[in-house]
């Protein structure tokens, strides 16, 4: 679905450095996948998500969706309705002041019959389970409805993919809990494939690969078991592991003999109290 | 607080004259305006009068609240009459004082601006109490459509206000937010004289202007993710279309600016 | 020394159909040289809360005091304790506005009335304190700085008016874990060395249990408990839950630990004092 090979960005800022928001990153995404990408701030993760939908062009290598190449003007727009976007801030991505009418911008975009958008429109909201909010105005909604609308302003473009860029980060724990729900179910009954850049670990534990990235490289990656065992990388990092992982190793480095790849409350009280 | 400020003036109901179609509303409007300035007797004039007052009481507004709406154009209505009642002159002098004279003439005119200028609000109330900003965009949108072969930006018109719409309680929220920061951090903003005061909105106009630039330039973002690229190729989710109440009221509107022509014309071409 | 808040109710639009309550009968006391947090869920009151601890709002019915002083008068006093009570707003970095780091955080201390030579220095402890060195920060523009940057240069805006209880909501919120926590070292190193009183409001268990002293659960516009967090996180789970607040996560896994068969106490605080509770309970050294 999504493969990037070499990619680089590089970009001047505000002072004339040169930044190398991206040197040479590799990643194979399969249709259908959950994958979350971790990072500190500055460590290239939004600029890589905003590749994957040509808001953005490799300074070198190549990023093609679907065997489209990004960098090719005429698939600019074929590959936008492929990859949905969303974004950070919520108010910021809503466009109309009513909510089926913001659903509705994108279909309007390329051009769908009135008829099929209010049907788009009513799936989209009810996939993201704000049916009942269609004639609300979007401003006196909650962060977390507000970003559940976002979503499903993206769903009305019936992607294949969605990108969500740290979509929790301005969210309070309420918030959060309804967009990681949201997202999962996208994934698992619609077979939506979900890039997910976050800094909350937590959030990333229901992926089913994490990529793991540092000054524009992939540090590493794997299966959440396989990346957040890996207690001391992490941190040294600046990124935080689940607690469950943080004490296995704390006890293994005491000499205590666990499993490697503990990183769940169940599964420490498992390898502890069986 | 900031917070209950409501857009516009739109009245919530279901009357007749809510459930017409925008372009219908904005139509009948500009028919009924033109109908202002064709009258010129006692007759056609209470025959205006009646008209309002009909489409007043069939939207189902409060009379105050559509009267209320005349408030702020009083000084001018009185001025007008002013004017027109002391600089016209004319054969029937009603009223002299020192340089000052009255003519019946100047004050028939007066009167008459006075009562044009006061309709003339009164029904374009009508139509913003009864529609809401969003739908009112989406009648001026339709409307100004075919002129965009003569370069009118409708689209780009259309998409202005509606942003505009949706951002305005947002950065009115946020208005609020910076100036309880700033107030916090010992900013005055209502005492010194004009410079002075000027000076002190700038910890406000700064952070303001600064997150709206941002708004924009995330939302273009945004909307660039979600395919928009102008008005070409796009369609719509609503369509406006006209019902039978439209005709109603178009006939209604039609009829009166009509009549009033045969008033005016009509009796004079009696007269040659 | 105290802030006091005596019976506060507070009604939104009061008198409209948009009517809302928003306090309902707070009574308080924050002690000078305290660790407070707030939690609460959105809506529950605590913004509308912390409002009222330096005047921003007024109370629709009750009274608010500092030091003794009513804030409701608009004296001299009045206005003088408010300058007592520093608020940092959340993203207070969207509320930076001059040309230089240096002039925005001397806007605070100035319109105090401090002299330059005050500012001054006010302004150059607190660029310390927040970790921005002053000869290569003062003269930047802040906004060609990086978000983390900016929040300190916003929290330095605050700390420069030398107040004596320092309000913060949501300080961390945004940041990435790195960035979170040097925040919170700021803020903690400012605490010790300054005896300054901290309310913290915050949406993660983990920061009211790692930071404070105190806890304030905050509920329909009501106190519901104020206690310390370990006695609330402990005595009161399940009404913590039914208010849509969750237990830190070192209290959910002891507890599992301990339902599992694990002989561990209640109240342990973070993942270093687990390690060695573990430990204990399963003998290892």
């Amino acid at each position: 679905m999504i493969s990037l090979k070499g990619l680089k960005h590089y970009y001047t800022d505000a002072d004339g450095q040169e930044v190398k928001a991206l040197d040479g990153v590799d990643l194979e995404i399969k249709k259908g996948e959950y994958v979350a990408i971790i990072g500190a701030n500055g460590s290239g993760k939004s600029t890589l998500a905003r590749h994957l939908n040509a808001l953005l062009l490799p300074t070198e290598g190549s990023c093609q969706i679907s065997g489209l190449d990004t960098s090719q003007e005429e698939n600019l727009w074929l590959i936008r309705q492929q990859v949905g976007m969303v974004f950070q801030n919520p108010d910021n991505q809503i466009v109309a002041a009513i909510v089926e009418e913001d659903v509705a911008f994108g279909p309007e975009n390329i051009g769908v019959p009135s008829a099929e958008i209010r049907q788009r429109v009513d799936r989209s909201l009810a996939a993201v389970g704000m049916s009942e909010y269609a004639k609300h105005a979007p401003h006196l909604l909650s962060g977390g409805q507000k970003q559940r609308v976002a979503i499903a302003g993206i769903l009305s473009l019936e992607p294949k993919c969605i990108v969500l860029d740290e979509p929790t980060a301005m969210l309070d724990p309420q918030g959060r809990k309804e967009i990681v729900q949201t997202v999962q179910s996208l994934n698992k009954d619609k077979g939506i494939t979900i890039v997910y850049i976050t800094h909350y670990m937590v959030e990333a534990l229901v992926a089913d690969r994490v990529v793991v990235m540092e000054k524009g490289h992939i540090r590493f990656m794997g299966t959440p078991h396989e990346v957040f065992s890996q207690v001391d990388e992490l941190e040294a990092l600046g990124l935080e592991a689940p607690l469950a992982a943080k004490v296995a190793s704390e006890l293994r480095k005491a000499g205590h003999k666990l499993p490697q790849e503990i990183i769940t409350d169940e599964e420490l009280a498992q390898a502890l109290c069986q | 607080m900031l917070g209950n400020i409501t857009l516009g003036q739109y009245f919530p109901g279901n009357s007749f004259i809510h459930k017409l179609d925008p372009r219908t509303k904005i139509l009948s409007t500009l028919i009924y305006i033109i109908a202002i300035f064709l009258a010129d007797s006692a007759v056609s004039y209470g025959i205006l009068v009646a008209f309002a007052a009909l489409a007043i009481t069939v939207s189902r507004l409060p009379v105050m609240l559509v009267l209320k709406s005349v408030k702020p154009i009083l000084i001018i209505v009185l001025l007008t009459l002013l004017i027109h009642m002391f600089t016209m002159p004319g054969e029937h002098v009603l009223f002299t004082w020192k340089f000052l004279m009255v003519t019946e003439e100047g004050l028939h005119f007066g009167l008459k601006m006075g009562l044009r200028l006061i309709l003339l609000l009164l029904f374009s109330s009508i139509l913003t109490f009864t529609t809401s900003p969003i739908v009112l965009t989406d009648g001026i949108e339709c409307l100004l459509r075919p002129f965009a072969v003569i370069g009118v930006p409708a689209h780009e018109l259309a998409m202005m206000m509606t942003i505009a719409l949706r951002f305005i309680p947002t950065l009115l929220e946020e208005t609020d937010r910076i100036m309880k920061a700033q107030t916090a951090r010992g900013a005055v903003f209502t005492s010194g004289n004009l410079v002075q005061r000027v000076k002190n909105m700038l910890p406000l106009l700064v952070p303001l202007f600064i997150s709206a630039f941002r708004r924009a330039d995330e939302l273009a973002t945004a909307m660039e993710a979600r395919c928009y690229r102008g008005g070409e190729g796009r369609t719509r989710m609503h369509h406006l279309a006209y019902g039978g109440r439209d005709f109603v009221a178009y006939a209604a509107v039609c009829f009166l600016a009509v009549g009033l022509a045969c008033l005016r014309w009509g009796s004079s071409l009696c007269v040659l | 020394m105290s802030i006091k808040l005596t019976d506060v109710f507070f009604t939104y639009m009061s008198g409209t159909p948009f009517e809302r309550k928003a306090l309902n009968g707070v009574s308080l006391t924050i002690e000078k040289g305290e660790i407070v947090a707030i939690i609460g869920h959105t809506g529950s009151g605590k913004s509308t809360l912390v409002q009222h601890l330096n005047g921003l709002l007024q109370p629709s019915q009750g009274q608010v005091s500092i030091d003794g002083v009513n804030l409701a008068g608009n004296g001299s006093a009045a206005l003088k304790v408010r300058g007592q009570v520093g608020m940092v707003f959340q993203y207070p970095e969207h509320q930076i506005f001059a040309e230089t780091v240096y002039e925005d955080i001397a806007f605070g201390p100035r319109n105090l009335g401090f002299t330059e030579a005050e500012v001054d220095k006010q302004v150059r402890d607190a660029m310390a304190f927040v970790g921005l060195a002053f000869d290569s920060f003062s003269q930047r523009s802040p906004f060609q700085l990086s978000g983390g940057q900016m929040r300190r240069v916003a929290i330095a805006g605050v700390v420069a008016m030398n107040p004596a209880y320092l309000v913060l909501d949501e300080p961390s919120a945004g940041l990435d874990p790195r960035s979170r926590n040097a925040v919170f070292k700021e803020i903690m190193a400012l605490h010790r060395s300054r005896g300054i009183a901290i309310v913290l409001v915050t949406h993660s268990m983990e920061e009211a249990v790692k930071y404070a002293d105190r806890l304030l659960v905050i509920s329909k516009g009501r106190v519901l408990f104020d206690d310390q967090p370990n006695a609330i996180f402990t005595q009161h789970q399940a009404e913590l839950l039914e208010v849509g607040m969750d237990e830190p996560q070192v209290y959910k896994l002891s507890s599992l630990l301990r339902r599992q068969g694990l002989q561990l106490p209640e109240g342990i605080k973070d993942a270093d004092e687990l390690v060695k509770k573990i430990k204990q309970a399963k003998g290892w050294r």
